[in-house]
């Protein structure tokens, strides 16, 4: 039996309702960046942040009164993906649901205050309320306390392919027919540290835009927000092929996995939509190489320029924007390409979609879709 | 095993054999120096040396020694910028590398809560002093996430495949082993490599230390006056295959993965719910994923941090499941690994099957009166078990617990 997507939710920089965002892409919005102010880095960090009003609906849940901003994010969006597979779990509906979680830098503002405090006033000052939320799976904790699940739930850890990662974990988990639907959240927050240290990795650029697929890479703008997708046994698009990729050290073992990423899933059949993860850094060429050579029929689309560089958030975006291509049969326009950027067409019978995530920190997979 | 001790007759469901494991860990480098200490319930805790522990209430743990990490790695310049928590890793490839030279993972399944954090400290320390520009700060950055190690593990024995890693908290290792367990038991997978790594970092070791987790006692596990936990650190793998597959090509065997179960208990963030629910789904589960009946069980590996709330919720489901099954928690010799220590007390309770004894729960006084367990107490006990289960139980409510069995 197949696994498909039965609904989508996500928390993003322009907005949390599925369709708003989705018109926001396509009239070709992108969000605001905002300044985090200035850590002790000395240089001041921009990022895509959420506002509050778009995850409002966090507050009614006693559960997140303490918890970090990461939390919120994927709390609504999960919520948001339920709902929009017309499901509300009550006990039994719960027992048959598992929720795997993907994550990268996780909750960095607690982390951050938690050592903080035992960095400027010692281990005696450490807060015991801050460190249980500093925990990669406080989020998943929270989610699952909230939907009431109380069979699987696991977090995965990574870097920007993490999302693609917990959704072949989540489509061997529905090889048990016990499970009915397994619930798929990418969520990330940020903070200065966070930006600092981008930055200091040289993937990061002052300010926005993001210009994908330019030479040279000008670097990446850091967002925060939550994607979910719900897998099931119904709905009208179906998850085809996951390629779980591999890791990588060096820049030419990364095009090396996407070479053979892109001829197996090129195998499959014609490819219409190719969902790329390009985001202004050294990703991108490795993913228009590939793009060129194995789906040079494809409509390329990253809504990065617009929503920003979420990592585990991102890889799910990217998901939720692929299987929106494929039931909408319309992609945003992508934004700030190079003027000789070639890699679009304007067939609009779509049918296949292929997911490329390449990581910054060594990691890269891939998925195809199909309505 | 006895048909007897079976609740359902056999699935068509592929078995999955260990065919190789290797770690480290406070208890020693290597499966022959862990089975050494255990043999002699060493008791491996000490005072934390990494860093500074003045001010807080519990200042030891189960550390591993760096000269046991010296020769995982040449002494070139990519190699010295590594965490330690990688050369754990590697040195516990290495060795399950020797084991099993042919293996070849299709997948890899790890759990770990923390990776390379101490990097992490490092680089913002240095944001907070007057090192802001420090060189080694890229280095810190690439080499902190937690995926990391297992990368560069694969990386440095030449193997290829992608990772997923697991960070439910102290329910990681067992929850990676018994995802890697379901995957090759429905067919999907042949091959898995799985376990678990944390190294010791300051910022972990004071959160306990602020939630008054951890003790300035010694680690006392079900004891009456247990007073909490000492962490530790370590990593440990094993190979998982098809046991058609290995048998096949004449591997030796080290045991079964005979069953998993897990639950997710609401109750808390950090607390498990009283009644003990959360870790007795997870074992009532475990044998029903085993087809197997409680009085199977022949020993558990349990969690046994020593904190009061966490044993007296174990305690109480197993009293409640089990009929005086054997019982020991080996955080006492060597600390709780957090991400690392399901997977630990895996090879550990697997050498217990293999050796026919069972593992210590040492520094153990008095028996708790709420508490109606057969406690291996302070020395190990000659027996051959069959069956054993091993539990791990983590913050945000995971519970995990993976049955293991004998080769016959």
């Amino acid at each position: 039996m197949s696994t498909r997507i039965a609904g989508l939710g996500w928390v993003t920089p322009l907005g949390s309702n599925m369709e708003d965002v989705w018109q926001k892409l396509r009239a070709g919005e992108e969000a605001e960046a905002s300044s985090l102010g200035e850590g002790p880095g000395e240089k001041q960090a921009w990022a895509f942040r959420v506002a509050p009003d778009f995850i409002a609906e966090a507050a009614r849940h006693p559960r997140l009164r303490r918890s970090s901003a990461i939390s919120r994010f994927a709390v609504v969006a999960g919520l948001a993906a339920l709902r929009d597979a017309g499901l509300e779990l009550d006990a039994a509906a719960a027992a048959r649901t598992a929720l795997v979680f993907a994550i990268s830098n996780g909750g960095v503002i607690y982390t951050k205050r938690f050592f903080h405090e035992i960095v400027k006033l010692g281990a005696q000052a450490a807060s015991p309320l801050l460190f249980p939320e500093t925990v990669f799976n406080a989020p998943a904790s929270h989610l699952a306390a909230i939907l009431g699940i109380t069979g699987a739930s696991y977090t995965l850890v990574g870097d920007g392919a993490v999302g693609v990662l917990a959704l072949q974990m989540a489509e061997d988990l529905m090889a048990n027919p016990e499970l009915d639907r397994c619930l798929v959240v990418g969520a990330e927050e940020v903070d200065w540290l966070l930006c600092d240290a981008y930055r200091r990795w040289r993937l990061l650029r002052a300010q926005p835009p993001i210009e994908p697929f330019a030479q040279p890479a000008h670097g990446t703008v850091l967002s925060e927000g939550a994607g979910a997708v719900v897998l099931g046994r119904t709905g009208a698009v179906a998850l085809e092929r996951i390629h779980p990729g591999g890791n990588f050290s060096r820049q030419r073992e990364l095009v090396r996995h996407l070479d053979e990423i892109g001829r197996e899933l090129a195998a499959k059949g014609p490819t219409d939509v190719l969902l790329a993860s390009a985001n202004g850094t050294f990703v991108d060429a490795a993913e228009k190489s590939m793009a060129a050579r194995h789906f040079p029929e494809a409509t390329i689309y990253t809504a990065k320029p617009s929503l920003g560089e979420s990592v585990a958030a991102g890889g799910i975006w990217q998901v939720i924007c692929a299987a929106q291509a494929l039931r909408r049969r319309e992609l945003p326009p992508l934004l700030g390409v190079p003027s000789d950027f070639g890699l679009t067409s304007r067939k609009s019978d779509w049918t296949r979609a292929v997911v490329t995530v390449c990581g910054m920190n060594q990691q890269v997979a891939a998925l195809s879709l199909r309505v | 095993m006895p048909d007897s001790l079976k609740t359902q007759s056999p699935t068509q469901f592929a078995r999955v054999a260990v065919v190789a494991a290797g770690m480290v860990s406070p208890l020693g480098r290597g499966l022959s120096e862990t089975l050494a200490s255990l043999r002699t319930a060493r008791d491996c805790v000490s005072r934390v040396t990494r860093f500074s522990v003045e001010r807080c209430r519990c200042t030891t743990a189960g550390q591993v020694a760096d000269s046991w990490l010296e020769d995982a790695l040449p002494n070139d310049r990519k190699s010295r910028r590594l965490h330690r928590v990688s050369r754990m890793v590697i040195q516990a490839l290495r060795e399950l590398r020797e084991q099993a030279p042919e293996f070849r993972p299709e997948l890899t399944v790890v759990g770990t809560t923390s990776g390379g954090m101490s990097f992490g400290e490092r680089y913002y320390r240095a944001l907070q002093g007057p090192n802001a520009r420090a060189r080694k700060i890229p280095e810190w950055i690439a080499n902190y996430p937690p995926q990391k190690p297992m990368v560069d593990a694969l990386e440095a024995c030449g193997l290829e495949s992608p990772c997923q890693v697991i960070a439910n908290a102290c329910a990681s290792g067992t929850n990676a082993i018994g995802v890697a367990f379901e995957c090759i038991r429905s067919g999907r997978y042949e091959r898995i490599l799985t376990g678990g790594y944390d190294a010791l970092a300051e910022l972990v070791f004071v959160g306990f230390d602020s939630l008054q987790a951890s003790t300035p006692d010694k680690c006392r596990p079900f004891d009456g006056a247990r007073s909490g936990l000492v962490l530790g650190e370590g990593a440990a793998l094993l190979a998982l295959e098809n046991l058609a597959t290995a048998e096949a090509r004449g591997a030796e065997i080290l045991g079964e993965v005979v069953g998993y179960g897990l639950s997710t208990d609401n109750h808390h963030l950090t607390q498990p719910h009283p009644s003990g629910i959360g870790p007795r789904q997870a074992m009532e589960r475990a044998l029903a994923s085993a087809q197997l009946e409680a009085r199977a069980v022949d020993y558990i590996n349990a969690h046994g941090t020593a904190t009061p709330f966490n044993d007296a919720a174990e305690g109480r489901a197993i009293a409640e499941l089990f009929h005086r099954v054997p019982v020991s928690s080996t955080k006492g010799m060597m600390g709780h690994s957090l991400g690392a220590a399901g997977a630990i007390e895996a090879v550990i309770t697997l050498l217990a099957l293999r050796h026919g004894f069972l593992p210590a729960n040492i520094n153990f006084r008095a028996p708790d009166p709420e508490l109606a367990l057969d406690i291996v107490a302070n020395a190990p006990r000659a027996t051959a078990p069959r069956v054993a289960l091993s539990n791990s139980f983590g913050f945000g409510g995971t519970n995990a617990s993976i049955a293991l069995a004998a080769r016959a």
